[in-house]
């Protein structure tokens, strides 16, 4: 027992050792490869870390065309077509707007799927009434209608003022011979969504939620934030390829159905289309714009 | 031991060295001024820059083109063969625009060539709403050119599976079963390229390198359906399944060996889903059949489909050794 616990210690004390002497190491290596730090004594010090930037943003608007793809869909996808304009009050700070109006929906395979479902049990007749009382048709009377596509909660527009930070330009070096000004940045703001969903509806109220009726949509506009970050490629003076993320959660009824608003913390179905049903989405898309800048030439800094 | 002390004497002496030429220090006043003054031709022997042969040693004034730098040099030539001896206007050569050979990036920040590369990372689901496969991972790659890598990378999935209440919903609202898939582990070897890479300046206040890669490669992923469509009676096994792989990251230098990494890959691999129907006819599931027929594993897989694993890896790098050498200087 001695014996095995002098041999541990003994294991652990050269462990130790090893993981001293793997620092040391680290630390002594690491010396001799940072970077320009020469840069700090030598004929450079204190000089500004570029000279000559090419000021593309600073004093001048920007007017991108852009079309955004939603991420991440549950039971559509949304492609928005829509444009940012923001004016460069300098090279690092803009303020301006981002919009969008979601012209194309695309049903994503699961859409398809309970729609294949949903035929196949042929719960309703031509008019979208009922017509068969089995388990499967009495359990989805409220939450399928005619046609699931019908129901689903879209996007419809969006609008977004928004501040615009630009901490970081750089250059980019494609196949060793292509070089293109960068920069990145990130932006922040308040966002006035457009949405259609399924409306409300009470049987005790007097509105039978397994109507055809029931399953028409209504519009309203969500508030909420967004943010995100994008990469601007700057093609020539003037012009630019851009690249966005962006994040954009709120609350919504994606499938049209009653997920909540019963029993214990509301956390099951009560037979009512109501904004309970409405359950918090981080929704994201990817946007790519053609970003032009008004004056056409930049200024460069000393 | 003697030789020895003198040795070490001697390479001190030589690291000290260097050290004597690195500083060009400022002339005396008087010593910066004398060229003026020889350029304006008041008889500084030998340093007259404009040559009306007070500086000349033996040119006749007369003979030296105008402009040209009088003493040693140019000045040599057209003693030795007047006819060769350049005519140039200097102030006309002054006047032309420079055309200085300015290289965008003059020299890579971190070289990746002949050395490996150790990337841990946590990898994150992009593309699934039902089951989110978050997980380690680690990527070992040795770099044979400064643009091209051949290496391996593996994760480990298994007790990082997260089932969505989405897929509850689902059931319940809809009473649709949508075949589930979990994952155990993932192993490739792949293929990385480095086309792209470029420095960002931060707040116009430092200065940071960055390069881009495409990454490809083939390898296996284990994965297992969650039984949903008859789960009292289905438990499957994980099995490995041939997956392909490619991808694109970005990767942020913090010196010349440690940098963060975020790629983003798509795992592509036929993944075979649970049966949506029960039994040796596929019925419906709710019908009665013999417990025997249930249990019957044959029968417990339904179609195979074509699926991709997008995520997201984000992690850093170290790259060994920790140092290296530029072929040329800078």
């Amino acid at each position: 027992m001695g014996a095995t616990t002098m041999k541990t210690r003994n294991g652990a004390r050269r462990l130790l050792c090893g993981l001293a002497a793997t620092f040391a190491l680290l630390a002594a290596t690491e010396k001799s490869a940072e970077a320009q730090e020469i840069l700090l004594t030598g004929p450079l010090a204190g000089a500004p870390a570029v000279r000559k930037l090419r000021l593309y943003r600073e004093g001048r608007f920007e007017v991108a065309p852009a079309i955004s793809f939603t991420l991440l869909d549950e039971y559509q996808r949304t492609i928005l077509f829509g444009a940012r304009l923001n004016y460069n009050f300098t090279d690092w700070l803009a303020l301006g707007v981002w919009g969008g109006f979601g012209g194309v929906k695309i049903p994503t395979a699961l859409s398809d799927e309970i729609q294949g479902v949903n035929e196949r049990r042929g719960c309703r007749d031509g008019n979208g009434n009922i017509t068969r009382l089995d388990t499967d048709c009495r359990l989805t009377a409220v939450n399928m209608g005619p046609d699931f596509k019908d129901q689903l909660g879209s996007l419809d527009w969006v609008a977004a003022p928004q501040v615009t930070a630009v901490p970081f330009r750089g250059k980019l070096a494609l196949f060793q011979s292509i070089y293109v000004d960068t920069d990145l940045y990130f932006f922040l703001g308040p966002a006035f969504v457009g949405l259609s969903e399924r409306k409300e509806c009470d049987p005790g109220s007097g509105t039978d939620c397994s109507t055809p009726d029931a399953f028409k949509k209504e519009s309203r506009v969500a508030i909420a934030p967004t943010f995100g970050l994008g990469f601007a490629f700057y093609v020539n003076k003037w012009n630019a390829v851009g690249f966005e993320w962006r994040g954009l959660p709120y609350s919504w009824n994606t499938g049209g159905f009653d997920t909540k608003g019963g029993g214990k913390d509301k956390e099951f179905p009560d037979n009512r289309i109501s904004a309970d049903d409405q359950q918090f989405r981080f929704n994201q898309m990817l946007t790519i714009s053609y970003n032009l800048y008004f004056p056409q030439n930049y200024r460069v800094s000393e | 031991m003697k030789n020895t002390r003198i040795g070490l004497f001697a390479a001190a002496l030589l690291c000290v060295a260097p050290g004597l030429t690195w500083a060009q220090q400022k002339k005396p006043a008087a010593e910066e001024k004398a060229p003026a003054e020889g350029a304006a031709g008041e008889g500084a022997a030998g340093e007259g820059a404009e040559g009306e042969g007070e500086g000349g040693e033996g040119i006749p004034g007369d003979e030296l083109p105008e402009g040209l730098p009088g003493g040693e040099g140019l000045g040599d030539i057209c003693q030795i063969d007047p006819a060769a001896c350049p005519k140039l206007d200097m102030d006309k050569e002054a006047e032309k625009d420079l055309k200085e050979q300015i290289y965008a990036v003059q020299q890579i920040f971190a070289l990746r060539v002949r050395r490996f590369e150790v990337n841990p990372y946590w990898g994150v689901t992009l593309n699934d709403q039902f089951v989110s496969h978050p997980g380690p991972g680690i990527a070992l790659n040795y770099y044979i050119t400064n643009v091209l890598a051949v290496g391996l990378n593996g994760q480990y999935y298994r007790p990082f599976n997260v089932d969505s209440e989405f897929n509850a919903q689902v059931r319940r609202s809809a009473r649709v079963g949508v075949p589930l898939t979990e994952y155990d582990w993932a192993a490739a070897l792949n293929f990385t390229y480095v086309p792209a890479y470029g420095k960002f300046a931060g707040f116009q206040d430092f200065i940071f390198h960055y390069d881009a890669y495409v990454v490809g490669g083939v390898g296996a992923i284990s994965t297992r359906p969650i039984p949903v469509i008859d789960p009292d009676n289905r438990n499957f096994e994980f099995e490995p399944k041939l997956a392909f792989n490619a991808g694109i990251g970005l990767r942020i230098f913090f010196n010349r060996w440690f940098a963060a990494v975020l790629e983003v890959r798509d795992y592509v691999f036929n993944d075979k889903l649970e049966n949506t129907a029960c039994g040796r006819n596929n019925v419906d599931c709710g019908s009665q059949l013999p417990a025997s027929e249930l249990q019957d594993k044959d029968t417990w897989f339904g179609e195979s489909r074509l699926t991709n694993n997008v995520q997201a890896q984000i992690g850093f790098s170290i790259f060994l050794p920790f140092s290296f050498e530029y072929r040329l200087p800078k």
